[in-house]
This record gives C-alpha cells, structure tokens and sequence, in this order.
C-alpha cells in the first residue's frame, strides 16, 4: 500500500519512481527491500510448506481437495511474485518477465499462443500496456484470486484439522478431530499466542536482513534495444528455462510445466493407498526426491552460466566491464578512483612468469606494434580512402578512433605500484587472456584510462589477437595439436581486436560484490 | 508435540519472547530512520555520478560526431559545450563587481578623503588588470561563431527563461533547424518526446554529463581559447536588405543557360563549402550523405550514365548535374540516402557563389572508393 502511494505504472515514469523511492522517501529503500525479501520468503515457505505435506502424506483422504486448493496457492503466489517482477521497470525487470512471458508465447497453436502473449503483455514487446496489465495483476487480480483460494484452503483446513504426525495414528485412520481433550491444542491462547510471536520473529528476521544484508535490487532504466549478458527468469521459474534448453520451446517450455502441475493436482487421487507411514511410502518417496532433484538439476541448467557459449573475447570483456546486474559487476568498475591513474597498461606486463622482466616484457610490446607491417598483411581497419596503416600502432589507434577515443601515440607503460587494486585486475586479465591462449591465438590485452572530465574517468578495454577456426564455441585443432589459424587469400593470419569501454564518476561508488 | 516443546511451551514466555522481538524491531526501524537523510544523499550523489558516467557512454556514441570528443566544437558543425560561454562564465566579473562596489563608495559623501585616495589607487589597479584579460582575449575573436566577452553568458544573450539544464535537454528534446543565417545543418531532434531515437532518462544523463563540464568560478582564459566554435548568433533579419541580391533560382535550364558567364573560384567555393554554408557538416560522413571526396569523378562516370539523370537534366554536363542537386537536392536521390538536404540553396545562392561551389567541387576528383 505505502509503496503504491509513489508508484505510477508507466514506462515513462516508473523508473524515476522507484529513484524517488530510494532518493527522496524516508524509510523509502526500507519497505522496498522488505517488500522484496517478504515475497522471495513466501516464495520459499510456501514452497516449503507444499513440500512438508508431501513428505508427510498430509494429502490424504480426506485432505485430497485441500492439497488442490494449496496447489491454486502455490501457483499464485509465483504469479504474485513473478508480476510484481516487471514494475520497477529496469533492465533485471524487463529481461526476466520478457523470458517468462515468451514461454507463453509457446503455447500450441500458434494463434493460441500468440493471443495468449499479446494479451498479457499488450502488444508484441512489453511496453506501456504491458507495464499496466502487470500492476494490476500483481495489485488486484492475483491477489483477490488468493485471498478466495486462502479462504478455501483454510476452510478445508478448519473442516479437517491438522493432520497428526503419521506415527501417532493407525494407518488409515484419521484422528484428527478425535484427539483426547486433553491433549488438544486451543486456538484460544495457545495457536494465537504462538502465531502472534511467530509473527513477530519472522518479521525481526526480516529487518534484521534487510537493514545488513539484502538489498532489493535497482539496476539501469529498462532499454529493450539492449538484452543484457546473461539474463535470466526469477530463480523460481529457472527450471522451466534450464528445461527450455534440452530442445523444443513447446515440449518442454508449455507441455512439461502443464503436465507436472496436472501432475500436483491428481497426485492425491492417485495415490490412494491408505499408509502415512514412510516405510509403506517407498515409491512415492522415490518419486517425490527424483521430481525434486530434476527441479534442482533443471533450475541449474537454468543459469546463464550454463550451455551458453559466448566467444573468449566477449566472455573476458563482459568480466572487466559489465555493469551491475545479478550481484555481480566488472572487475574494473569497483577499483578506487584514484588507482585509475591515466596512462596505456597492457595484460604482456603480467603474462611473464618473473615480475622483474614486467618492464622490458611492455618494451618488447611496444618495439612489436610500432614496427612496420608488409603491405601483404591485413589491417582490421579498412576505411575507404586512407592508406592502411604502417604500424599495428597505428591500426589500433584507427580503431580507436571509431569508439571516439583520440590517441596520438600507443606507448605502454607499467601498471602503476601504488595502484595495487589495478594491478591485480590487469593481472586477472592477463590470466584469463592466457586461459583462452588457444581461442585467442598470440592474444594480449590493453587498458587505457583517460581523464574525460573533473571527476570522470573512462577507461578502454581491448583485445588484440590471431582468428583461429572456432566450431560451436571450441577451437579446432590440426594434426600437431596446434589450433588451426585462419589465413586471408594471401595466406596471413587475420588479425582481430575487440574494444569496450565504460566510464567511471568518483561518485559512483561500486562495491566489490561480497565473496570476490 | 515435539517442536512445540522446542519453542516456549508456557505461554508467558512467547509472551516475552514476542514483546522483545517487537522492541528489537522499533529499534532497528528508529535506527534506519535516523540514518535515512544520510542514505537518502548519498544514493541521489551515486546516482548522478552514474548518470554522468552513462551521459558520458551516450554522448561519444552520438553527440562528438558534431560537438567533438571534447566537446569543444567542431567549426562549421557545431558550438562547444566545454565552453565558458555556455557556463555563463564572466572572466570580468569579479574585476566588475568590485570595481562598482567602489565606486559606490566614492559616491558616498561620508567617505574620507583618505579612502577615497586608496581607492583611486584600487580602480587604477583595478582597470590594469581588466586590460591585462582583455588582451589575452583578444585572440577569441578568431575563434568562428558569436562571443563577447562584455556579455558572457548564452543564456543571457538568448533571453531564456529558465534554467542551464532545461536549456540543454529541451534542446535535445526538439534539436535545431537550419538557416541561411543560421546553422548549415540541424541538429536532429534526440528525444523521443520530440519524435527523437533516446527515452527521456538517456537525454537526463547526456544533460547532466554536459553540466558536469562546469568548473564554476575555475574557468581560464585558456578553456575559452581552447573552444573551436562558438554559437551562431541568428541575422536580425530586420537588418537583411531584400532585393539588391539576385539569386540562382530553382530554374535548372536557366541556370545552365547562364553560368558560363560567371568565373568560379575553387578557393572561395572551399569556404562555402565548409564553412558558411555547412555542405561538410553532412558530406563528410558516408552513412548521412555521399562524401565529397571523389565527386567528381562521380559525377562523370556514374552519375551521367544514370538514364534516371539524364532525363532530369537540360545538358550531359557534370556541371550541370551539380547545378540541379545543389538547387533541386530531392528530384533524384543517390541510394540509398533519404531526402535531408536543405532544399533552399535556390534562394540564397547568387550565380557566383554557385560557381565557385561547382569549381571547387570539380576539383574533387579522387578515384572512386
């Protein structure tokens, strides 16, 4: 409710809405982030609880339908969660609800599907429409579904009683409206009194973790010309997209979800057999732990981090340079601002195994770029109308031009020692160059800061090396072992370069994420 | 049961238990309360930090192609933003305002002789220093573009009504036209408020990056003489006499017709060229118009053998073909380029000027690319 006082679901203000939030409401960031960790933990508990039923057989007769009617929960409180993903409206917001609402793009046939998809997203992107439709399932309908459903489920619960602990019944007898009086347990104090502390200990927890520990996240206003690397679906939809990449989007992006939920309901009317008792459960069991591990196994494949192969140069970037997202940030980005002190530093200073070589390793380098190159040798650069250039020196700074950054000369010099924090990130850079020694053949790397105004620095990132022959994501090898370079018509390795870069405000204030 | 037994079985002690955790919370949300003006600050100061820094990435990808990587301007292009002017910096402001404040004092009958003698000695002082400045900027009036160092502001030279920062973004939001006494080119408009490629928040950043080029009372001298352009002031046109000026016309027969009784100047045609009439601003980047270098050759070899041309021109000559591009820029188009030259060079154009544009255009005739 408070946080809806300051919210208006459009793309246009959404946003700046949520900077206000954190900028200019006081206790603002706190209900944000509480907001937050109380839905990723209904999440979790809900989950939990739908799972402690299961382990007990609390689902049987006579509870079938109050087990269905927990299902329905179980499925809306995702949604809840799910549809209150989108309205931050930043990039994490409209990557994670545009995988989730593509899978239900999916849906055979295809005019299904795509009425489906234009119906809750607006149109064929999510934009302004997309944006309304969310808010008000996450503020109205979703949540009006569930309080009906919650009074179901509670009522089934009333009606029934709390299951007894298997072992303390005869199987296939249900004793829980039959519990001697005195050893019944009241609503009136004793339920009350434990729910009113409950609540008040889980609600500690939960400021207590938001006020050291956990932050909702706020990453860049949502761009849907730019897919960051990789996104992914909120982590209770990952095993859908892990199952998505074993093949076929309808299979297992439509069919497998809507089976294993047809799966959850009928459960109870499926296993019949009368024993809550463990021993008298082992298949049940059995197929409760392999549904459970294939979840935890699929929401692994899940991760950006598995079965996505980005080329080395852009896996290497990415780590230097990325902007925060998922926790994690380029390696670049939290160094002091006074260790980026202005100069041209290169990965050779740190790929030689003595560090008392380092300074002739960059002299070599520099000897290396500023020698001639024979006409008969490609340039990256070709621009129509300008010679190609004499030097690699040279060829480099044209490339450089094109990213709008001017050098008149390219002169190495060695990382400075009272900046030990970016030695050690051209240093990881080195080594994750000589990781991908085969992929970037003879490869090296460069690092430029410049002063771009008082208090802002930008620093260049690229990478210099020989094409070799890469099939899905592997290098190929020859006969002697060696990767196999790519030749032009002349028979000359292809050169290759990749340069990024990002600017960093004194201000800016980028933490090291916990644990690197 | 068992984990009842875990948790306080007697119900005074969940009690307890739950009036302390509900203390405990109080106080931590107080605490937070108490530190939230500080967090609040210090996330606005880290978000315009990171505002600029993506300002910075969006304005080397869209704006230095005009404005210049350093943002000092590009002659014939665009003015310089890192720039005194923009600022509103008044390098004799403090020389000024002391110097009225002692002469309201002089004026002051209550004033001692004694002062007064001091003072004069301070305003000679005073005048010294402010012909010391006026010389070291003397050489700005070379730099292309409107500035006076008597009226140093831009804002204040255009009358506007509000602040720096609405000036630059709504300039973003609708960009510039073009003028014969304005710019050769416009600028495009960027946001898309203004039907422009950006969202709102991308033109914000751009805006607070140019403004984080203030460096307040810290301007030199050598900032100002360091800008390659400044702002075009607009011709009054109350002062532009009308008809003692014969232009070309969009007649294209007529104008072949009497051309050859003009000499053109290839010299003169360069400044043009690149400079009053802006041509450079769009003919030096491919990807916007055909380059100039090599249009010559273009002419001749390509152009001529179009049948497409040939049927829009009076004669087969490249002088002819140039004559009926420059005045009648959308009667063809070179593909794949879109219909974005200014199509009034008929009416500011006089034979002479056209002359020397096709001069100087003959003799760029390098290879074809």
């Amino acid at each position: 409710m408070l946080l809806m006082v300051w919210y208006t679901p459009s793309p246009e203000v959404a946003y700046s809405n949520m900077l206000a939030i954190m900028s200019n409401v006081p206790l603002g960031q706190f209900m944000r982030d509480l907001h937050r960790l109380g839905a990723e933990a209904m999440v979790i508990i809900v989950t939990l609880h739908m799972l402690r039923t299961f382990l007990t057989a609390s689902y049987k007769k006579p509870r079938q339908f109050t087990w269905a009617s927990g299902v329905v929960l179980v499925i809306l409180t995702y949604f809840l969660s799910f549809s209150g993903y989108l309205l931050p409206w930043d990039q994490l917001a409209l990557w994670a609800v545009t995988i989730g609402a593509s899978m239900i793009e999916a849906t055979p046939p295809e005019i299904v599907g795509t009425n489906l998809n234009l119906l809750l997203r607006g149109g064929p992107d999510i934009g302004a429409n997309g944006l309304l439709r969310f808010y008000l399932l996450h503020v109205l309908l979703v949540p009006a579904l569930l309080f009906v459903f919650t009074g179901v489920h509670y009522y089934k619960v009333i009606l029934h009683g709390h299951s007894l602990p298997p072992k303390e019944e005869n199987i296939g007898e249900d004793t829980a409206k039959r519990v001697p009086l005195d050893k019944r347990v009241y609503f009136i104090p004793d339920i009350l009194s434990s729910e009113v502390l409950w609540i008040g200990v889980t609600s500690l927890i939960l400021i207590v973790l938001v006020t050291w520990f956990f932050h909702a996240p706020l990453e860049n206003h949502a761009n849907p010309q730019s897919t960051p690397l990789g996104t992914t679906a909120p982590w209770y939809f990952l095993w859908i997209q892990g199952a998505l990449k074993l093949g076929d989007k309808v299979l297992w992006g439509i069919i497998f979800p809507t089976v294993f939920l047809v799966f959850l309901f009928v459960w109870p009317y499926v296993d019949t057999a009368p024993s809550r008792r463990w021993a008298h459960r082992r298949i049940q069991l059995t197929v409760g732990f392999v549904i459970m591990s294939t979840l935890v196994i699929f929401s692994y494949m899940g991760l950006s981090e598995f079965g996505v192969v980005n080329s080395a140069d852009v896996t290497i970037m990415h780590h230097l340079t990325m902007e925060p997202a998922h926790n994690h940030m380029g390696i670049l980005r939290p160094v002091p601002y006074e260790e980026l002190v202005p100069g041209q530093y290169t990965s050779r200073e740190f790929a030689v195994e003595d560090s008392r070589e380092a300074a002739s390793a960059v002299a070599a380098l520099n000897a290396e770029i500023d020698a001639e190159i024979g006409a008969a040798i490609p340039r990256f650069m070709n621009i129509e109308g300008i010679p190609p250039a004499a030097t690699l020196d040279e060829d480099i700074r044209l490339y450089m031009e094109t990213q709008h950054l001017p050098l008149t000369d390219l002169n190495f010099v060695t990382a400075p020692d009272a900046a030990p924090e970016l030695r050690a990130v051209l240093e990881e850079f080195a080594h994750e160059i000589e990781l991908h020694e085969d992929e970037l053949y003879h490869g090296w790397g460069g690092v430029i800061i410049t002063e771009v105004q008082d208090g802002l620095k930008r620093i260049d990132v690229f990478i210099y090396w020989q094409d070799v022959v890469v099939e899905n994501g592997k290098v190929v090898y020859g006969e002697d072992g060696e990767p196999i370079v790519r030749l032009d018509e002349n028979g000359n390795p292809i050169p290759r370069l990749n340069a990024q870069h990002i600017f960093i405000h004194r201000d800016s204030q980028y933490f090291a994420a916990p644990g690197t | 049961m068992n984990l009842q037994g875990l948790i306080f079985q007697k119900i005074e002690h969940r009690i307890i238990a739950g009036t302390v955790a509900f203390l405990a919370m109080m106080a931590i949300i107080g605490w937070i309360a108490i530190n939230e003006p500080g967090r609040m600050a210090s996330f606005e100061q880290q978000y315009l930090a990171r505002s600029i820094e993506r300002g910075a990435g969006l304005f080397a990808s869209n704006c230095t192609e005009c404005h210049g990587t350093d943002g000092r301007g590009i002659v014939g292009r665009a003015p310089g933003l890192n720039s005194p002017y923009l600022f509103g910096h008044d390098f004799y402001g403090a020389i000024d305002r002391e110097t009225s404040n002692l002469e309201a004092e002089l004026n002051n009958p209550n004033t001692t002789e004694e002062r007064r003698t001091e003072i004069q000695t301070r305003l000679t002082e005073l005048q010294t220093e402010r012909a010391a400045i006026g010389q070291r900027l003397a050489t700005v009036s070379t730099i292309p573009g409107y500035y006076d160092p008597e009226s140093p502001s831009r804002l204040t030279n255009l009358a506007w009504g509000s602040t720096l920062y609405n000036f630059v973004y709504t300039t973003l939001v609708h960009g510039r036209p073009a003028s014969s006494s304005y710019w050769g080119q416009p600028m495009a408009a960027w946001i898309q408020t203004g039907g422009g490629p950006l969202r709102p928040d991308e033109g914000q950043d751009i805006v607070n990056y140019i403004l984080n080029w203030d460096k307040g009372e810290d301007w030199t001298v050598e900032d100002l003489l360091a800008v390659n352009q400044f702002p075009i002031r607009p011709v009054d046109p109350a002062t532009v006499v009308s008809g003692d000026v014969e232009t070309v016309g969009t007649d294209v027969a007529a104008i072949v017709a009497e051309l050859p009784s003009f000499q053109g100047d290839p010299q003169n045609g360069m400044t043009l060229y690149q400079g009053a009439l802006g041509c450079l601003g769009c003919h030096a980047n491919a990807q916007i118009a055909p380059l100039t270098d090599g249009t010559w050759t273009r002419v001749q070899e390509v152009r001529l053998q179009d049948p497409a041309v040939q049927a829009l021109l009076p004669e087969q000559t490249g002088e002819a073909y140039l004559a009926f591009s420059i005045v009648l820029p959308h009667d063809y188009l070179v593909p794949p380029y879109g219909p974005v030259m200014t199509a009034t060079f008929g009416a500011q154009l006089t034979y002479q000027d056209l002359a020397d544009l096709i001069a100087y255009l003959r003799s760029q005739d390098q290879p074809i690319q």
